[in-house]
């Protein structure tokens, strides 16, 4: 309404001129004047019947177009064909000569608005509280089940039945052979459900020893003595080297320095610390008097002797270089005098080439067994190597012969634990004991005893400690 | 051009370090460490350690990166993941004190599923079945253990169920092949589908906890959480082979009601398949024999007799009759002897077996059961004992296994001192040099050859004799059981003479008597008849077949040379060489035999020496003797 005012509002227009009066709008005169002259002919409307004037309207009444916000004009607008789409319009009025066509179906963006508005689903929270009443129900079923302990792994198919990921996907399975292997692979990556490849690598062997080692015939619960007797001298062989392993390092390392009693290592290093400082008997002018007198002079002097810069002479020069050449001429000649007296022991150099190109050969044949025997072995995966874990045997006196008396010797899961470590399949560890924390202790002073003072405890426990380590220090010689 | 830097190609990006796998994944050690299990990668050792790890020389894990990027697409990285966030959403909730939001968090908790690794770790059941030796091994052990810190009760109780279920199905398809008491366990070995399958089985003692320092329990309860899984695939898979319903259950017929059964079914149930003493319900509706190997055999014989066949032979023929071993016997096992073990042993070998009821539900008959052959005892004495059976230490069990036959039971008797227990798995008929007393331990009946064949041993037996007698008769027993089996196999797979119907009639016989003693008796005349019949045919004389030693040694050499001739230039060296390790091994085989032959003559000429002294000693004395008598 308020958009229309201007619009009803007069014009002013300026009538100086005669020509100005063209400008001045007569049609309502005119509109009068018509309808005056009108009635004159056909006579006024007083005159007449009322059935000639009014029709009975028996046409439904029409609502009045309803009055629309801009917001409701625009959601309507929106649902308009675009304007820049009207050009793609087919105003044609040929008809399609085909007669059905494939309907494409535009995608929806983003909601609907009018559908929503149009059927109102149920109230959020309506929906929401019976959903997590179902769930809850559910809930409880998993967790009663859970509960009774029946919660197994389910297994219920053949896994190893040969199976095309294709026949899972609907639409990639085609009896044709239109869809080739590749294209299914992609399209199913991009489903989600991606089919990954397990490399090679992975089903390698890391080495080349045998999975089951049968166990030693001397492990028999009754063995034969031949068996017991290869299986004792085993175990003693590898005992012997491990002895001898640890003498040899105990030799390289302990024994090799010299030992001394406590009493003169606390001696030692009463002298070592206190190297420099002088001692309180000794007079402490002897230092003052050495120094005094230096002092005194007052003139810069160091400990090393001064640099000289010798030169040495021309002739000394040329006499160096005389010596030089003659040296290289010496050389050249003891040179060709080898390889003329080469000459003669060629057969002998030929042996020694020979010789070497067989050592050669040698070498890389020991070397090529050496890398074949270390596929059998167990790799170095960690820090700690892997170490052979002692072999189980029963003494000659545990031997009870029959099976209610058996001494079992070893442990199942040290064992395997071993055997994974061996199959590089674990890296070797060491359990590391987890320090604690040092807590200092000392009783709380409302806990005191009565006569007995902190202090007292303290050298008490002062005391306890240096007998101790006293104990432990003790060195034999 | 840009210059390439250090480490940008080869060594050093094949392999990754542990901490920088950590990263990559964006998991925590402990995370890593299962699923690097689970998945079976491994760390590596690098060829050049130092290039590996970027210029530094200390020794770190290495991970191939492959190996990682390909953890990377693993869908259980995910879960490992929400494992994180459900620890730090369940602890605030228990913080907090939610305990409705608690419970349905805990509802909730991300199970892994390892469905697809057990099929990706081995893409065919053979594969599976390759590995089964640790999976084994490891759940047997696990289903001992009691509730402990990081193996939880479930974990050891699902060990026990599917243990029980792989035995199960050890018994149904005779599979067993080895068996061997070691002072680690029992060690067990079967044939599936052509793969060797072997496991050990701890003995049957209390647990003793293990200290922590030796084993990191954590790891182990990973592998087992995986091995469960594939046990459980491999039986399911197993039991469908043999038609045999999965999970297993009992035929209807077998479940009567009583208290018991109406009580608690399920645990009836399943108390009853621990104790490995029942068949198991089929799908199928008939049990079919097992008929296999004698087509393969037929088969194979078209193709000539090659070594390798004859040798193919002999052991289908061997395992056919071990299969069979214990059939119609009837065990009953003492209290103090462990039960499973050889439940499972004469079970899967066709023997019936019962035990004591209060040791342990399934049992089938009581110890008074006339019809039992054979108590398994391990204590020195009894005081009631039955003529019926005979009293046997859990040994021959073990020891009939491995020979493949049924041993005399004399030496197994109760009380009786032991012979040694070998092990199966040393192969007694290697081409290496076995003393004569190894020998004899393998094959008991060289032992009375020796014995006979020796001069002195004759006055022994007469001292022996009464003993050998009740020996002897169960020798025969055995001989005639033997015998049995051998016809009975000639007829599955054709011998080399050909058995005519006669024979097969008197087999019918022997096995009449072997069924009933008592029946002997009534049916003498029947068999006098017979033999009467018998007596009447007439048998033509065979002629001796006459073998030219000369041309077969000829035409063995010509093969040899043929065969010679047909290695190929390259594989000539390797021909050569294993030829001549024959020959090598073969010479210090005869060195040592004839060693042997050497020192058993001189001890025998040194025995006899020592007799003939003493003889002339003796002689030389008489004659003082008279001499003095007379003087």
């Amino acid at each position: 309404m308020a958009a229309q005012e201007p619009a009803t509002k007069r014009k002013r227009i300026s009538k100086k001129n005669k020509a100005a009066w063209r400008k001045i709008d007569i049609e309502d005169v005119e509109q009068f004047l018509e309808d005056q002259r009108q009635e004159e002919r056909i006579g006024t409307f007083t005159d007449k019947q009322d059935e000639d004037l009014f029709v009975v309207d028996t046409s439904p009444q029409k609502p009045a177009p309803s009055q629309l916000t801009i917001k409701q004009k625009r959601k309507l607008n929106a649902l308009k064909p675009m304007r820049s789409h009207q050009a793609l319009v087919n105003t044609s009025k040929v008809q399609d000569p085909i007669v059905k066509r494939n309907h494409v179906r535009q995608k929806k963006s983003g909601r609907n608005i009018e559908l929503e508005v149009c059927n109102p689903t149920k109230p959020r929270h309506r929906q929401a509280n019976a959903d997590r009443g179902l769930y809850y129900e559910k809930l409880d079923k998993e967790l009663a089940v859970r509960e009774s302990g029946k919660k197994l792994p389910k297994i219920d198919k053949d896994i190893w039945q040969e199976e095309d990921f294709r026949d899972k996907i609907p639409g990639l399975k085609d009896e044709k052979g239109w869809i080739s292997r590749d294209l299914a692979l992609h399209v199913a990556g991009n489903i989600g459900r991606k089919v990954v490849k397990t490399h090679a690598s992975l089903h390698h062997k890391t080495t080349k020893a045998k999975k089951f080692e049968a166990p030693h015939p001397g492990m028999s619960y009754n063995p034969s003595l031949k068996a017991h007797q290869e299986l004792l001298a085993e175990v003693v062989e590898r005992e012997e080297s491990l002895i001898k392993k640890e003498q040899h390092l105990k030799r390289v390392t302990t024994t090799m320095f010299s030992k001394v009693t406590p009493e003169e290592r606390d001696k030692r290093r009463l002298e070592e610390m206190s190297e420099g400082i002088k001692e309180d008997g000794e007079p402490e002018s002897e230092d003052e008097v050495e120094v005094d007198p230096k002092s005194a002079d007052n003139s810069y002097s160091t400990v090393n002797a001064p640099v000289e810069n010798k030169k040495k002479s021309k002739a000394a020069r040329n006499k160096e270089l005389k010596q030089k050449k003659l040296q290289r001429q010496h050389e050249a000649k003891k040179a060709l005098k080898k390889q003329t007296a080469d000459l003669i022991r060629i057969k002998s150099i030929r042996a020694e080439v020979q010789e070497e190109a067989e050592e050669l050969k040698d070498l890389k044949k020991r070397r090529k067994a050496a890398a074949e025997r270390k596929k059998y072995e167990t790799k170095r995966l960690g820090r700690h190597k892997f170490e052979e874990p002692d072999l189980d045997v029963n003494m000659p006196e545990d031997l009870a012969g029959n099976l209610r008396n058996v001494k079992t010797e070893s442990n199942l899961l040290t064992d395997r634990f071993k055997l994974l470590q061996k199959r590089n399949m674990l890296p070797t560890t060491v359990a590391v004991k987890r320090k604690r924390a040092k807590v200092k202790r000392f009783p709380r002073s409302s806990h005191k005893e009565p006569g007995v003072s902190f202090q007292e405890l303290r050298d008490r426990r002062k005391a306890a400690a240096a007998a101790a380590k006293a104990n432990s220090d003790t060195i034999k010689i | 051009m840009r210059r390439p830097k250090k480490y940008e190609a080869g060594e050093a990006t094949q392999y990754i370090s542990r901490r920088a796998a950590l990263r990559k994944l964006q998991l925590s050690l402990n995370d890593f460490r299962r699923l690097c299990i689970l998945k079976g990668v491994y760390p590596r050792e690098p060829k050049h350690r130092r290039r590996a790890q970027k210029g530094s020389s200390e020794i770190k894990i290495l991970y191939h990166t492959k190996d990682i990027r390909f953890l990377l697409h693993e869908p259980i990285v995910w879960t490992l993941r929400d494992y994180k966030i459900f620890a730090k959403k369940s602890g605030r909730d228990r913080a907090i004190k939610d305990f409705r939001n608690l419970k349905r968090r805990l509802a909730l908790f991300p199970e892994i599923k390892l469905d697809h690794i057990v099929k990706e770790r081995y893409p065919t059941f053979i594969d599976a079945l390759k590995d089964l030796d640790d999976c084994l091994t490891l759940l047997f052990l696990f289903s001992t253990f009691p509730s402990l810190h990081l193996i939880p009760r479930e974990q050891s109780n699902l060990c026990r169920r599917l243990t029980i279920e792989f035995l199960h199905y050890v018994i149904a398809s005779k599979s067993l092949r080895k068996v061997f008491i070691s002072i680690k366990g029992y060690y067990f070995q079967a044939e599936i589908k052509g793969q060797k399958v072997t496991w050990i089985v701890p003995h049957y003692y209390p647990f003793k906890p293990q200290s922590r320092q030796e084993v990191d329990f954590k790891v182990m309860s990973i592998f087992v959480e995986f091995y469960t899984i594939m046990l459980g695939f491999t039986n399911y898979r197993l039991y469908h082979g043999l038609n045999l319903a999965y999970p297993p259950q009992f035929p209807s017929s077998m479940l009567q009601d009583n208290e018991e059964t109406l009580k608690d079914e399920t645990s009836f149930v399943s108390e009853r398949i621990a104790a490995l003493n029942f068949e198991l319900l089929r799908t199928d509706k008939v049990q079919e024999d097992e008929e296999e190997p004698d087509i393969d055999m037929e088969l194979l014989e078209q193709d000539g007799d090659s070594k390798r066949i004859i040798k193919m032979k002999q052991e289908a023929q061997e395992i056919a009759r071990l299969r069979n071993l214990f059939k119609g016997l009837k065990f009953f096992i003492n209290r103090e002897v462990p039960r499973e073990p050889l439940v499972i042993i004469i079970r899967s070998f066709g023997g019936k077996v019962s035990w004591d009821s209060s040791v342990f539900s399934g049992s089938t008959y009581d110890e008074s059961d006339e019809t039992i052959t054979h108590q398994i005892v391990d204590r020195p004495s009894l005081s009631t004992q039955y003529i019926s059976r005979d009293y046997i230490q859990p040994q021959w069990v073990f020891d009939c296994v491995n020979q493949r036959q049924l041993l005399p039971t004399n030496k197994y008797f109760l009380g009786e001192e032991l012979p040694p227990h070998l092990s199966p798995f040393v192969d007694a008929k290697r081409d290496t040099y076995v003393p004569p007393e190894e020998k004899a331990l393998h094959d008991p009946s060289l032992i009375e050859t020796h014995a006979q064949s020796d001069d002195e041993s004759d006055e022994e037996e007469a001292a022996q004799n009464e003993d050998d007698t009740v020996d002897q008769e169960l020798l025969d027993a055995q001989l005639q059981r033997a015998y049995q089996q051998e016809t009975a196999e000639y007829k599955k797979y054709g011998g080399p003479d050909g058995v005519n119907e006669d024979e097969e009639d008197t087999d019918d016989d022997f096995d009449g008597e072997q069924e009933s003693d008592e029946e002997e008796e009534e049916l003498d005349e029947k068999t006098k008849r017979l033999q009467e019949e018998k007596k009447k045919m007439s048998v033509q004389s065979g002629k001796v077949h006459k073998v030219n030693k000369r041309q077969l040694h000829k035409a063995e050499v010509d093969e040899h040379r043929l065969q010679a001739r047909m290695v190929k230039p390259r594989h000539r060296n390797l021909f050569r060489k294993l030829i001549r390790e024959k020959q090598s091994k073969e010479k210090e085989e005869w060195l040592l035999r004839k060693k042997r032959r050497n020192i058993d003559n001189d001890t025998k000429e040194a025995k006899k020496l020592v007799k003939r002294e003493a003889k002339k000693a003796a002689a030389a004395a008489a004659a003082a003797a008279s001499q003095l008598g007379v003087k």
